[in-house]
């Protein structure tokens, strides 16, 4: 139980926040704050469950992209602010770090592993979001529009 | 009907929609329905991250264009809501043309906003939580807060001394965030010197640019997002070499 805990439970309530603090600096008001944080939250859980690799963060973007395309037609809001917040723990900070620490300190293979692996997971994040949000709207149009002839 | 007057109204409302950093589309087709919606044969709206160019044929056969150039600008989501409600609204409603103006031209002036301090707090939260993600403790989360506190107040107060160069800007910051956090680091706050640094510079990483980016490629908006995923390169590079000044000082002490 404490495992669990700390392994999964505690993280995603950091994510939850620190997307809070993010909605303060893009001045987010209302419910959208609690809606990004849980975007936030949600988007890190599977980054958690899958382990961490490019892969999990593709699946995590694609996590993140449904829910905030699904929020933006509950509130009828513009998709970008929750999407916007919600990406950001994943955005490959780290990976940029290390990759110029490892470059200031002469070591031009792990600097190239660094540097590769960042640009993965930005590419892993664009694309996931991507095709989540288009497939969504490809969808959700079409039941929508079944709906309507019924 | 006074033409002019309504792609003024138009121009405006799409330049306050890019201004709170909203997609290419969505500032385009705003325009569009927003001219059209007032009876308007045809509306030609052409829009790229820094400049609108608006253009509609009178019933008269007369062509009317008007281009206007925006600054550069940051992201604000609450006007970016409150101009798609606007627009929403003008378009339904059809309001006589003065009384549409003076609701665009009342955009910028009174949304809610968050105030400095606040905004201070959010960056000092955000870095902070921002540590237990990247394996820090309890100590590592007490220097990324003061650390995130230091950036924030860097990229609020700082435009003046610095410029409006983002690149340059972001290197300055991050600059200060990799100094900041070793100073916090060897007085005792943060165990982790890599854990704070990298929760600092999460505050600077170029994650709206990215999204925007995949957002305009998504809409077939490939120029404004080729030009935006330049911007998040640049940022990402500007990152890199400002931590390389406080990576290089930590290596001589």
């Amino acid at each position: 139980m404490t495992a669990f805990f700390l392994t999964y439970l505690l993280p995603c309530a950091c994510a939850f926040l620190a997307c809070v603090g993010f909605t303060l600096v893009f001045n987010i008001h209302g419910v959208g704050k609690l809606i990004c944080g849980v975007g936030g939250a949600l988007g890190w859980l599977v980054y958690l469950l899958w382990g961490k690799t490019i892969f999990a963060a593709f699946l995590a973007a694609a996590a993140i992209g449904v829910y905030s395309e699904l929020m933006a037609r509950v509130r009828r809001c513009p998709v970008t602010a929750y999407l916007l917040v919600a990406l950001l723990p994943l955005v490959p900070g780290g990976g940029i770090y290390y990759a110029m620490r490892h470059c200031v300190a002469g070591e031009n293979e792990a600097f190239l592993d660094t540097l590769l692996h960042t640009f993965g997971m930005a590419a892993a994040l664009a694309v996931g979001a991507m095709m989540a949000s288009s497939l969504f709207r490809t969808i959700y149009t079409h039941l929508y529009h079944r709906g309507r002839r019924r | 009907m006074d033409h002019d007057k309504l792609l003024n109204i138009a121009v405006e409302m799409g330049c306050q929609l890019m201004a709170s950093g909203a997609e290419i589309y969505r500032v385009e087709e705003s325009m569009e329905r927003l001219l059209l919606a007032y009876d308007l044969p045809t509306a030609e709206v052409f829009a790229i991250p820094n400049c609108i160019i608006a253009s509609v044929n009178t019933p008269e056969g007369h062509p009317i264009t008007r281009m206007r150039r925006i600054a550069s600008h940051g992201t604000d989501i609450e006007l970016l809501e409150r101009c798609n409600d606007l627009c929403r609204h003008l378009c339904a409603e059809l309001p006589p043309l003065e009384e549409a103006e003076a609701l665009v031209m009342g955009l910028s002036q009174c949304p809610r906003r968050h105030a400095p301090w606040q905004v201070l707090v959010g960056h000092a939260i955000a870095a902070a939580f921002f540590a237990p993600l990247f394996g820090g403790g309890v100590l590592d989360t007490l220097g990324a807060l003061l650390g995130g506190l230091g950036v924030g107040i860097c990229l609020l107060y700082g435009k003046r001394l610095i410029g409006s160069n983002t690149f340059f800007r972001t290197v300055i910051c991050s600059a200060i965030a990799s100094l900041l956090s070793l100073f916090l680091v060897r007085i005792g706050l943060g165990r982790s010197l890599d854990t704070v640094t990298i929760s600092v510079l999460m505050l600077l990483v170029p994650g709206v640019a990215l999204t925007n980016a995949m957002r305009e490629i998504m809409a077939g908006d490939v120029v404004s997002g080729l030009s935006r995923t330049a911007d998040a390169i640049l940022v990402a590079a500007a990152i890199a070499l400002g931590s390389a000044v406080g990576l290089g000082i930590a290596q001589l002490f």
